[in-house]
């Protein structure tokens, strides 16, 4: 009534399409993992930055190399969440294999597990790039390499993650020493050249990569254990 | 004594007044009417003979087996309904597969001797939705061999659900006398080839019948070779020589 | 193509005299509920309504301190004025939130009752902050694995057992524990304050400065924030959430505020202004509390 004797009107109207934009269930909080296996140990180093997705940091101290058993660890970048939620799974697991059988999971197979883990889950992946790192029941040194929905293969040494690409080459060149005609000395790196090396590698990566800096967690894995240790990276 | 069995022994899942469940205690006697079984654990690995029982000139012998694989590194002897063990060895097979498909190594020994005696116990009325009937005790014993990280192993187990380890152990109608004779004579330095004999001249003598190629099996499991052997008609021949005397 | 176009009213262009039939036309202008259209009548978080902003946190020497200010917004509107966003969760945890409040107040009942069945279990033992925090994360990761999420962004701080805790869950899962936390806005503009600002051992009063400061900043420039905040804290004193303080946000002595300032009396006048609240409402010319 009073809007006829005001003679209000509707406001024009403009068409716009509606933007069907979803929840988004992923987040790519960055962050590069590297090992390499020798005869009798196993270098791993993974930054401890985390991204929140763009171009900030969440936290400069997030430990993305987790210790399994006194043989093996897991490193992991990819999604934050996604990392949390694996490891856990493969530590109940681990735990209710250690109950079951007697004994911890070896090396080798976690390795296989959490290739199922991943491949049973690749409808709705994990968005994780996974290292196992360790050594085997005879104390050699191993590094399976993953992708997300549980490809995997068995290598001398491998990097996963947002500094993947800087540091895969690097590696290939120094540790496979591939198409090399001269090589000074013996192929296979010291423990001490490795982790020498390791830490150049993720250095480098922080160099160029905006998602790999802060810390590094550089862990050794041999016989005697999963040995821990840190290592100042650019805060940039 | 006799009132009160025949009052207990008609479900399996009630014990009698002295805590007796009785449908066990039957599957056990189900047992010592099965044929021989033997099993003698050394240092070098693990021997299993078992007698088969040729009830006519006309039956096939190669159309019976009593030693079985489980898995390359596992095998099993059994005495008493033997196809209550089929069950059973499925199951396992089962087992070690999914083990070998989860962690890419094979399963060992005593979680698969546990989980055949998980499966022993699901007798009864109680059973969940699309579970297999097993409307009673198996009437079965097992002597299963194997070989992993910890060594060469033998275990016994029963229609109790119970398992055991043995360095030796005989099963079935003439495990008590069989029994008797491991017991004398087993020692720990046997080699894999005195184990052999030990196993072959304790069936013999508690056989009716003469030791021939094809009224026993043998097998064996090597700790360096972590794979079973059964033995074929000329090896067994071979071995059956060497008793002699 | 209709179910894929949103007409909405363009203001500002209003024509009085051209549409008869009002009612009907206005009818036709009610928005859709915004819950997903092909997912039929089950409703999830799909957009955040009402929301609250940044939440930011210090651990000092001796505790953890948390601040928020009381807004809830809707869209660009400043709907709610004086709502707690942080609440407090058994003995020892204090959980701020950003993001749809409204997941928060079901989250928040959740927790409740977890608090309440581990006080019934009366084993001589509560919840940690650490253990509560970790459950959040779990909570969030499975809505996130169903495409329903909580919207929010969670600061938990806490102090128990002489440890102080001060973490952080957000709507995907991601958690993590730090010595500074910022949320929402906070993460863009005071997050990097706090890395200049933050030293260990602060004391509990330069503790609570750098919060009001960061919360000052952000409200110059977050758009959707108030510059009526709460602080809380938890030490070996328990937890304690203030009452609504005011921010003196008069500290900004430049562009036009500034320029005023000296032209009225001819020189320079620094900050001697900053308490006087007529100032305030001479420079604003409303009174804002």
């Amino acid at each position: 009534m009073m809007m006829d004797d005001l003679k209000l009107t509707a406001l024009p109207e403009k068409e716009v399409p509606i933007s069907h934009h979803r929840f988004e269930p992923y987040v790519d909080n960055g962050g590069t993992v590297l090992a390499v296996a020798g005869s009798n140990y196993c270098i791993v180093a993974g930054d401890t930055r985390m991204s929140d997705g763009g171009y900030g940091i969440q936290t400069r101290h997030y430990t993305k190399v987790f210790k399994l058993t006194d043989k093996c660890v897991i490193a992991t970048s990819g999604m934050q969440a996604d990392t949390i939620a694996l490891r856990k799974r493969l530590d109940t697991q681990l735990r209710q294999y250690e109950r079951d059988h007697g004994k911890s999971m070896s090396t080798p197979a976690i390795a296989q597990f959490l290739s199922n883990t991943l491949y049973h889950k690749r409808f709705f992946p994990f968005y994780t790039f996974n290292l196992v790192a360790g050594v085997d029941e005879d104390g050699i040194g191993c590094v399976w390499t993953y992708d997300a929905v549980g490809s995997h293969e068995r290598v001398r040494f491998s990097s996963q993650g947002s500094g993947n690409q800087l540091i895969q080459p690097l590696l290939d060149n120094q540790v496979g020493k591939f198409n090399q005609q001269i090589v000074d000395g013996p192929r296979e790196l010291s423990a001490e050249q490795a982790l020498s090396l390791v830490k150049d590698a993720i250095t480098s990566a922080g160099e160029r990569d905006i998602y790999t800096g802060d810390f590094a967690d550089i862990v050794t894995i041999d016989q005697k254990g999963v040995h821990f240790e840190k290592f100042d990276l650019k805060l940039d | 004594m006799f009132l009160t069995r025949s009052e207990y022994d008609r479900g399996v899942n009630t014990f009698s007044p002295e805590g007796r469940l009785f449908q066990v205690e039957y599957a056990l006697e189900a047992i010592k009417l099965g044929s021989t079984s033997i099993g003698i654990q050394c240092e070098e690995g693990v021997v299993l003979v078992v007698e088969k029982r040729l009830t006519s000139t006309l039956l096939e012998p190669s159309s019976i087996q009593k030693v079985v694989e489980i898995d390359y590194h596992l095998i099993c002897a059994m005495s008493g309904l033997t196809a209550d063990s089929r069950t059973i060895i499925d199951h396992a097979r089962i087992e070690t597969q999914n083990h070998r498909f989860n962690y890419d190594e094979p399963m060992g020994i005593e979680s698969t001797v546990q989980s055949i005696c998980d499966l022993a116990l699901r007798f009864g009325e109680n059973r969940k939705d699309g579970e297999e009937r097993m409307s009673r005790p198996f009437g079965v014993a097992l002597l299963i061999a194997g070989v992993d990280e910890r060594g060469p192993q033998l275990y016994h187990s029963d229609p109790s659900g119970t398992f055991t380890q043995y360095h030796a152990k005989a099963i079935g109608a003439g495990s008590e006398g069989a029994q008797t004779t491991l017991q004398e004579k087993y020692s720990k330095t046997l080699s894999l080839q005195e184990t052999i004999q030990l196993a072959l001249t304790t069936l013999k003598q508690v056989m009716e019948e003469a030791v021939t190629t094809t009224n026993v099996e043998l097998a064996v499991i090597s700790k360096k070779e972590k794979k079973y052997k059964i033995y074929n008609k000329e090896e067994l021949e071979a071995v059956i020589a060497t008793l002699g005397q | 193509m209709s179910s894929e176009h949103f007409k909405y009213p363009v203001f500002g262009q209003v024509d009085y005299f051209k549409y008869n039939n009002v009612a009907s036309q206005l009818a036709s202008h009610t928005p859709s509920p915004s819950h997903s259209q092909e997912l039929g009548a089950k409703k999830r978080t799909v957009d955040p309504i009402v929301t609250g902003t940044s939440v930011i946190a210090i651990k000092y020497n001796g505790g953890v301190v948390m601040g928020a200010d009381t807004l809830l917004s809707y869209g660009s509107l400043a709907r709610f004025n004086n709502i707690e966003r942080m609440k407090k969760f058994g003995k020892s945890t204090i959980i701020g939130a950003g993001g749809e409040y409204s997941d928060f107040q079901n989250l928040s009942q959740v927790l409740d009752d977890l608090v309440v069945d581990d006080g019934c279990t009366d084993d001589g033992t509560t919840l940690s902050t650490t253990e509560i925090w970790n459950y959040i994360a779990r909570v969030m990761y499975n809505r996130r694995n169903k495409g329903d999420p909580y919207w929010n962004s969670l600061v938990v701080i806490g102090h128990d057992n002489n440890k102080s805790f001060l973490g952080k869950v957000d709507l995907v899962g991601t958690c993590y524990q730090d010595n500074f936390i910022a949320s929402g806005y906070g993460s863009h503009i005071a997050l990097p304050l706090l890395r200049k600002a933050y030293k260990e051992d602060m004391t509990l009063d330069e503790a609570k400065t750098l919060i009001q400061d960061c919360l000052r900043v952000l409200f110059y420039r977050d758009a959707r924030s108030s510059r009526f905040i709460q602080l809380s804290i938890a030490n070996a004193d328990g937890l304690v959430i203030t009452e609504q303080i005011a921010l003196d946000t008069d500290k900004w002595d430049s562009g036009d505020s500034a320029k005023k300032k000296k032209n009225q009396d001819g020189r320079k006048k620094k900050n001697n202004y900053r308490n006087d609240s007529t100032q305030v409402i001479l420079e604003y010319g409303h009174n804002v509390v």
